[in-house]
């Protein structure tokens, strides 16, 4: 699993804190790790252990308090806003738990929307339509998300961060919103993606059967990780 | 940064897909540009009308009245004088004008009415190039104007001997739509050629004609004397030396030479009527005194640049002990000026309170849509493309409210037109429109609209771009 190429992801000591004065609420304390290329991580912990906060700062979406972040060779603490949003842009795709669809463009809208923000982006109706077929909706370019059932939506907020053929997928609780069948879908869908296409994903997850098909478990308890797959499990397993 | 098109591509999305917000954003902008063009497009106009009556730039030098013993004894205005205003930098042109200073009426029938008018002291003269030269004259009048507007009796040409004819004769004069017999000196003589002001040509057309019961005038005054059967049919009788009351010049003489009015110039005397100043001169020094023929009214200054008046009056004051006829047209220049002022302040602080509406609106749309603002950052939108958007969507919304509030005004105006040629009643100077829609009023009603709207995004679209993307994208 490990290898001699640089990690895709590489957290020193990272923390982060909300709130000021006596109101500051420590949410990471310290967190250390490397995820390396081609990885499937599964981030699991309870909520408010700090999971979901250190997606965002992996991603760009949040700055850390102290500590180093370094995605993809960047070091994103340091790095322009520009920068960041290139990053994020190019190499970067997020999956929501919520989907996060924009409501008045069509499906195929919603897939091409990074292109907005890429210069010269060309093709875009071909591998928007090439992103939809791999998640199996092909034909559903033309509507508008309202009209999609939940799994659909998933799928197509999927497509969405496929679009610009990211090397890094960092999706957050994807399959939250979704039942039983639909979530084991998407997450076959986050394997073969991975074992295929040696896509990096991490994944956090509150359910069992996502952290189970994950090559490592890296739990979080009180914004502190422990990196077994059983300690995991057992910290931070939900539902099977 | 994000590519232009897709940029616009996207704020027009955004904008058009939300009517209720764009309605409320854009309703304050569309009345305050409705005002804004209407107001300046308005007091363009009276400017505009007013500047037809009074030209702001011409002024016109007088010696101020003193007497002494019933005796007027104010300082002589003359050619030294006419020579040292012309050295002035401020003077473009200076012209002497001067006045009939005996009495005079004329005497004429038009259109079968029979018309007699007392025009000593309501005559005056003016040297042909002032009223030729008129840059408002278009090419057909200016070559009238040159061909006609001019001393006759300097022409070198000789006259044509002739017979004074009885009142049934016929002209035996060639070309007797131009010349006549004198009865004095029994030649033929062109007649004096004279024209009237724009504001003779209003009073005639609005009072006297209906009492009368002649035709009404038409602006192309050439084409209205070729409707009436050539210059001929405009010719009159002037009796100089005597007036319609009866009484007589000082030199107790008399005697008639024939006009014609063969145009409307801005330059003629407002109440009255102008000749070519030679003939004023020569008529003064014949029934008045040598002096006479040789002391002006007033001098007419052409001024380089309007803004040197002030420097100007000051140095005929201090130096000549001279001064500026009262301008009512600088007097009325300056109360437009002022109204126009208060009109554009009171749409400004409308357009103020609509970019403040805007603000808020925008703040509102904001904080609802932080979650959307979130994703474009997640998928790859600097700050800076953040609030580009927002701050377009404001601009757009200021350019559609521009044009609404621009198409408004118009349509404003359009109805207050028609009311006013319905029910206003007809006046001197009544313009057939009281707006006039110069292109930098719109220009500047759209750019107004979209500037106040631009900045009335700015701030919800500063707090758009500054929002934590994580945080944005957790909001419920």
């Amino acid at each position: 699993m490990a290898d001699k190429a640089a990690p895709v992801i590489r957290l020193r000591d990272v923390t982060k804190s909300y709130g000021v004065g006596s109101a500051k609420t420590p949410v990471l304390r310290g967190v250390s790790f490397d995820v390396n290329p081609g990885e499937l991580i599964a981030l699991v912990g309870q909520s408010g252990s700090g999971k979901s906060t250190l997606l965002n700062i992996i991603g760009g979406l949040d700055t850390c308090d102290a500590g180093e972040v370094e995605v993809l060779g960047l070091d994103t603490r340091k790095a322009t806003d520009a920068a960041r949003a290139k990053m994020r842009n190019e190499s970067i795709g997020f999956v929501f738990q919520a989907f996060n669809l924009l409501d008045h463009l069509t499906v195929l809208d919603n897939v091409t929307l990074p292109a907005s923000f890429t210069p010269d982006a060309k093709d875009l109706e071909t591998r928007g339509r090439e992103a939809l077929r791999r998640v199996g909706l092909a034909d559903l370019a033309k509507r508008r998300p309202g009209e999609l059932s939940g799994g659909q939506k998933q799928r197509v907020a999927i497509a969405r961060a496929l679009f610009g053929n990211p090397k890094l997928l960092l999706c957050d609780e994807p399959t939250g919103n979704l039942d039983s069948q639909t979530g084991k879908e998407v997450i076959d869908f986050f394997r073969e993606l991975n074992a295929k296409d040696g896509v990096t994903l991490v994944i956090v997850t509150h359910e069992r059967r996502v952290s189970s098909v994950a090559q490592r478990v890296i739990a979080m308890k009180d914004g502190m990780l422990v990196e077994t797959t059983d300690e995991a499990l057992a910290a931070g397993g939900g539902p099977a | 940064m994000m590519p232009a098109k897709n940029l616009v591509k996207m704020v027009v999305g955004n904008t058009l897909r939300s009517r209720r917000h764009f309605i409320l954003s854009a309703f304050g902008i569309v009345i305050g540009i409705a005002t804004f063009v209407l107001f300046l497009a308005s007091t363009e106009q009276v400017g505009a009308v007013l500047e037809r009556i009074f030209p702001v730039e011409e002024v016109e030098v007088v010696a101020p009245q003193v007497s002494l013993l019933g005796k007027d004894i104010s300082k002589r205005l003359d050619d030294t004088l006419v020579q040292t205003i012309k050295t002035r930098p401020e003077a473009k042109r200076v012209l002497p004008r001067m006045s009939l200073q005996f009495p005079a009426y004329g005497d004429g029938t038009f259109n079968g009415s029979h018309l007699s008018l007392e025009i000593g002291g309501a005559a005056d003269g003016i040297d042909p190039s002032y009223v030729v030269d008129d840059a408002a004259l278009s090419a057909k009048e200016h070559e009238f104007f040159a061909d006609v507007f001019k001393d006759w009796e300097s022409d070198p040409t000789p006259r044509t001997a002739c017979v004074p004819p009885g009142p049934k004769d016929p002209n035996p004069c060639p070309r007797t739509d131009r010349y006549y017999c004198d009865k004095v000196d029994r030649q033929c003589h062109h007649r004096v050629p004279v024209v009237l002001s724009p504001t003779m040509l209003e009073l005639y057309n609005t009072q006297f004609a209906k009492s009368h019961g002649t035709p009404v005038i038409d602006q192309d005054f050439a084409k209205f004397i070729i409707q009436q059967g050539g210059m001929e049919r405009m010719r009159f009788t002037l009796a100089l030396g005597v007036s319609v009351f009866g009484s007589a010049s000082a030199a107790g003489k008399s005697r008639e030479v024939e006009a014609t009015v063969i145009g409307i110039s801005s330059k003629a005397k407002k109440i009255g009527m102008t000749v070519p100043l030679a003939y004023i001169s020569r008529w003064n020094t014949e029934f008045v005194s040598r002096d006479a023929g040789k002391t002006y009214s007033s001098i007419v200054v052409t001024l380089a640049q309007r803004e040197q008046l002030a420097v100007f009056a000051q140095w005929l004051q201090d130096k000549l002990d001279l001064r500026l006829e009262d301008s009512l047209g600088e007097k009325f220049a300056t109360v437009v000026f002022v109204i126009r002022l208060v009109l554009v302040i009171i749409s400004l602080v409308i357009i103020g309170i609509s970019s403040i509406n805007i603000a808020h609106n925008f703040f509102m749309q904001v904080t609802e849509r932080r979650r959307e603002l979130g994703l474009l950052r997640a998928v790859g939108a600097t700050q800076t493309d953040v609030q580009l958007v927002v701050m377009g969507e404001a601009g757009l919304i200021g350019v559609i409210g521009g044009v609404l509030g621009i198409l408004c005004g118009w349509l404003l105006s359009l109805a207050v037109d028609g009311l006013s040629n319905h029910y206003v009643p007809n006046f001197p100077f009544k313009p057939t429109t009281w707006f006039h829609f110069q292109w930098w009023i719109l220009l500047g009603g759209l750019a107004c609209a979209t500037f106040f709207s631009v900045i009335g995004g700015y701030l919800p679209a500063r707090k758009a771009a500054r929002m934590q993307p994580a945080a944005a994208l957790a909001a419920q």
